[in-house]
C-alpha cells in the first residue's frame, strides 16, 4: 500500500477538516447566530464533506482494484525511536464506504434536525456537537494506525456523551450519558491494551505494517493472537452495544431523536463492526476468538430481539432492534463474512435511520409523546412517516425487494457454509429474523393502525415540514432499493469493492441450494412474525392485553430487559458504591484527613504552649533574659 | 595602684547590679522600677570606671559618661510616662498598665 496508489488520498484531510471547521466556526461566532446561519454552517460543512467523499469514491471507481487504497501522511506524530506513529490517514474502499454513510446519512439527519430541533433554545449547541461528532467519526474510520484510531474512538465517545446528555436539565438524560460514557471507556481500555500488545509484539501500530507482520509476529492461533483479538473485541463490544456491554444503548435514547438516528443507529454503534472488519487479518489469526465473537453476536441478536417485542417506548423498540441488528453484523464478522457484515451495516444505516427519523416525526407531531400506548391510527395523519416506517419495517424484516432482505440473507446463507457453529448460529439468526419481523410490525401496527388512543389526540397530529420529510423520504427510498448492489446469484459488487481492504476474507460463498433454502426459510419466519403481529396488534388493544395477562412473568422478565441492569447494579455498581462508602467512613478520616488533622493538632498544641510564654508581663521577659544570661555566663565560666 | 583593688570595684558593681535586678523583678511601681534600672546602669558605670583605673586607659570613663547621658535620657522618658499616667489618675502599677499588650 504505497502512497502513490490513490492520488486523491490527501482529500481525506479536507473531509476531516470540514466538519471540524464547521463545529469550531459555529461555536465561536460571538453572540447568538441567526438560525439560518446555524443551519447553513451545520448542514453545509457535512454536506461539503460528503461531496468530497463522493469525489474520492469516483476516483476509486475509476481506478482498478490495486489502486483503490492510498494513505496520506501529514507528519510524524510520535517518534520513540523504536516506535514511530504518523499522523496518517488511510483511504481505502472500507473507509470510503464508512465515510459515504457517515457524511451522506449524516448530512440528511442534520438537515432533518434543522426542523426537528426548531423549538430548542440551544439550537447552536446541537449543531456544534453534531458536526463535532461527524468529525470524530471520520477520524475513527480514516485513521491509518491504532493510535489515531483510538483518538477517534475516544472522540466519538465524547460526542456521544455530549449528545445523549443534550437535555442536561433532565436527570435521566445525564444518568444515561454517564452510563454510556463509563461503558465506552471500558471498551477504550480494551482497545488501548490491544495496542500495547501490538507494540510489544510487532513494534508498530500502523495498520498496513501490523497486518503484514501479524502472521509471523503473533502467530496463527497463539495465545497472544487470541488476546489481541479479545481485547479488540472488548472495545468493539462496548462501542457496538454487544452483550454484556450493551446496556447503555437503550438508555442512550434519552438524546434527541436525530442523535439516536445518527449516532446510536447508523454510524457510531457500528464502529465495533468496522473495527473487526478492519482487523480481519488479526481475527483470522484468532479462530477461537472469532467463534466467540460470532457467538456473542448471535446471543445479542436473539436477546435484544426478544426484549424489543415488549417495549412500549417507540424509541426503545428501535434501540433494541439496533442492538439486535448489530448482533447480525458482529456475528457475520465473527464467522469471517466481513463483506456481508459491511453490507448489512450499509442497509441497516438506511433503514434504521429512516425508521428513527420517521419515529421522530411521530414524536414531534405528538409533542414528545413516545409511548406506543398513546399512539394508534396515525397513518391517517402522518402519511410520510407511515410509508417510511412501512418501508423500514419491510426492509428490516427481510421482505424482498427491500434492502434488508439481501443483506440479512447473505449473512445467514454464508453462516450455513461456515461449519457446525455457523449452522447453529444461522438457526439463531433465523429465529431472530422472525422476532424482528414481529416486533417491527408490532410497532407499525400499534403506532399507525388500529383505533386512536382513548380520548383521541389532544390536538390533531401535524404533519412535518419539508426539511424533515425530505431526508425521511430519501432514506426510505434507499432502504427500499439499497440492497440491489449485491444480489444473490447475480452480483457481489460490494464484496469485490471491499476486496483490497479485506485481505483475509475466506471467500465463503453459499451454494445455490443453501441460498435458496435460506431465502425460503427466512421469508417463512418473516411471514409468521408479521402474521403474528397482525393477529395481536392489527386491531384494537383488547386482544394483546388479554394475551399479555397470560404470560406475566415472561413479560416482566422481558420488560426488565433480561435484568442485565439489575445484575450489574447488584454485582458491580452497588459493591462499588459500598466500597466507596466504607472508604469514606473508614479511610477518609484516618488516611485522607489524618495527616491534616495531625498537623493541625501539633501546630495548635505548639501554639498554645508558646502563647503562654508571651504573657505581656515585662518582668517575665526580663526574668527570661536574665536567666538566659545567667545560663550563658555559667557555661562560659564552667567551660573555661 | 594606690589603695582600692579592682575586686572592690567589681564587688560594689555586682552588688549594685543585683540590687537593681531585684528591684526590677519585684517592684510594680514605675518610679521604683526606674530607680532600680538606674541602679543597674550605675553598677555598670562603677565596673567601667574600675576597669578604666585598672588598665590606666580613659576609654572606660568615656563610656561611663555616655552611659550617664543615656540614663538621663531614659529617666526623662520614664518620668514623662509616669507623669502622663499620673495625670490620667490611673494606678501606678506596671502590671495593670497592660492595655497595649498584643
Amino acid at each position: 500500500m504505497s502512497d502513490v496508489a490513490l492520488s486523491g488520498a490527501y482529500l481525506g484531510w479536507f473531509v476531516l477538516a470540514l466538519p471540524l471547521l464547521g463545529a469550531i466556526v459555529l461555536a465561536l461566532i460571538p453572540g447568538e447566530p441567526s438560525r439560518a446561519l446555524t443551519r447553513v454552517i451545520g448542514v453545509g460543512s457535512v454536506a461539503a464533506a460528503f461531496v468530497l467523499v463522493v469525489s474520492l469514491f469516483a476516483q476509486q471507481l475509476s481506478n482498478d482494484a490495486e489502486r483503490r487504497a492510498g494513505t496520506s501522511t501529514l507528519w510524524t506524530w510520535v517518534d520513540l525511536g523504536s516506535l514511530q506513529v504518523d499522523l496518517k490517514i488511510l483511504v481505502d474502499p472500507l473507509s470510503v464506504l464508512m465515510m459515504l454513510v457517515i457524511t451522506g446519512v449524516g448530512s440528511l439527519i442534520i438537515l432533518y434536525s434543522t426542523e426537528y430541533m426548531s423549538h430548542d433554545r440551544d439550537y447552536r449547541r446541537f449543531f456544534v456537537e453534531m458536526d463535532f461528532f461527524i468529525f470524530a467519526m471520520l477520524v475513527l474510520v480514516l485513521a491509518a494506525n491504532f493510535l489515531f484510531l483510538i483518538v477517534g474512538w475516544a472522540l466519538v465517545g465524547l460526542a456521544s456523551y455530549l449528545l445523549i446528555g443534550y437535555y442536561h436539565d433532565r436527570p435521566s438524560a445525564v444518568a444515561a450519558a454517564k452510563k454510556a460514557f463509563v461503558i465506552n471507556v471500558l471498551g477504550d481500555i480494551g482497545l488501548v491494551l490491544a495496542a500495547f500488545l501490538l507494540v510489544r509484539q510487532l513494534g508498530t501500530l500502523d495498520f498496513a505494517e501490523v497486518f503484514a507482520k501479524a502472521p509471523q509476529g503473533l502467530g496463527d492461533g497463539t495465545f497472544i493472537a487470541e488476546m489481541v483479538a479479545l481485547l479488540l473485541f472488548v472495545g468493539a463490544a462496548a462501542k457496538s452495544a454487544q452483550i454484556p456491554l450493551h446496556t447503555w444503548l437503550p438508555d442512550a435514547m434519552e438524546g434527541p431523536t436525530p442523535v439516536s438516528a445518527l449516532i446510536h443507529a447508523a454510524t457510531m454503534v457500528t464502529a465495533g463492526v468496522y473495527l473487526i472488519v478492519r482487523c480481519n487479518v488479526l481475527y483470522e489469526l484468532a479462530p477461537h476468538m472469532s467463534d466467540a465473537v460470532a457467538v456473542v453476536g448471535a446471543v445479542t441478536l436473539f436477546v435484544a430481539a426478544t426484549i424489543a417485542t415488549v417495549q412500549d417506548d417507540i424509541k426503545r423498540v428501535l434501540a433494541w432492534s439496533t442492538v439486535s441488528q448489530i448482533g447480525y453484523m458482529v456475528m457475520a464478522a465473527g464467522l469471517g463474512l466481513y463483506s456481508s457484515g459491511m453490507f448489512h451495516f450499509l442497509t441497516h444505516a438506511f433503514f434504521k435511520a429512516a425508521l428513527f427519523l420517521a419515529a421522530g416525526i411521530v414524536i414531534h407531531a405528538l409533542h414528545d409523546e413516545q409511548s406506543l400506548d398513546r399512539m394508534g391510527g396515525l397513518k391517517n395523519h402522518l402519511k410520510v412517516a407511515y410509508f417510511a416506517t412501512a418501508a423500514g419495517c419491510l426492509a428490516i424484516a427481510g421482505i424482498p425487494p427491500f434492502s434488508g432482505f439481501f443483506s440479512k440473507d447473505e449473512i445467514l446463507a454464508g453462516a450455513i457454509e461456515a461449519g457446525t457453529l455457523g449452522k447453529v448460529l444461522a438457526g439463531v439468526g433465523l429465529v431472530g429474523a422472525g422476532l424482528t419481523a414481529f416486533y417491527m410490525f408490532r410497532l407499525l401496527f400499534r403506532a399507525f393502525h388500529g383505533p386512536e388512543p382513548d380520548g383521541g389526540y389532544h390536538e390533531t397530529p401535524h404533519a412535518s415540514g419539508s426539511a424533515m420529510a425530505a431526508p425521511v423520504v430519501i432514506l426510505a427510498a434507499l432502504a427500499t432499493v439499497g440492497g440491489f448492489i449485491q444480489i444473490p446469484f447475480v452480483s457481489h459488487n460490494l464484496r469485490d469493492w471491499l476486496e483490497p481492504a479485506i485481505t483475509a476474507d475466506p471467500g465463503i460463498e453459499a451454494g445455490h441450494g443453501q441460498e435458496t433454502l435460506i431465502i425460503v426459510l427466512s421469508l417463512a419466519v418473516a411471514a409468521i412474525g408479521i402474521a403474528a403481529a397482525w393477529w395481536l396488534f392489527g386491531s384494537g388493544p383488547e386482544r394483546r392485553l388479554a394475551r399479555a395477562q397470560k404470560l406475566p412473568r415472561l413479560r416482566a422478565f422481558l420488560l426488565d430487559q433480561w435484568r442485565f441492569d439489575e445484575v450489574y447494579e447488584a454485582a458491580v455498581v452497588q459493591p462499588g458504591r459500598d466500597l466507596g462508602d466504607a472508604g469514606v467512613r473508614a479511610g477518609e478520616r484516618g488516611v485522607g484527613q489524618g495527616p491534616v488533622i495531625a498537623a493541625e493538632a501539633v501546630t495548635g498544641a505548639g501554639a498554645r504552649i508558646l502563647s503562654r510564654v508571651e504573657n505581656g508581663l515585662v518582668r517575665t521577659y526580663a526574668m527570661a533574659v536574665i536567666a538566659g544570661a545567667a545560663i550563658v555566663g555559667a557555661i562560659l565560666i564552667l567551660a573555661r | 595602684m594606690e589603695g582600692i583593688p579592682l575586686a572592690c570595684y567589681l564587688g560594689v558593681s555586682g552588688g549594685l547590679f543585683l540590687l537593681g535586678l531585684f528591684g526590677v523583678l519585684t517592684r510594680r511601681n514605675p518610679l521604683l522600677l526606674l530607680l532600680a534600672v538606674e541602679l543597674m546602669l550605675n553598677s555598670a558605670n562603677v565596673a567601667l570606671v574600675g576597669f578604666s583605673r585598672y588598665w590606666n586607659v580613659v576609654d572606660g570613663q568615656v563610656f561611663a559618661l555616655v552611659v550617664m547621658v543615656v540614663a538621663a535620657a531614659e529617666v526623662v522618658i520614664g518620668l514623662g510616662l509616669v507623669v502622663a499616667v499620673f495625670r490620667q489618675r490611673l494606678a501606678l502599677d506596671v502590671d495593670a498598665l497592660s492595655s497595649l499588650k498584643g
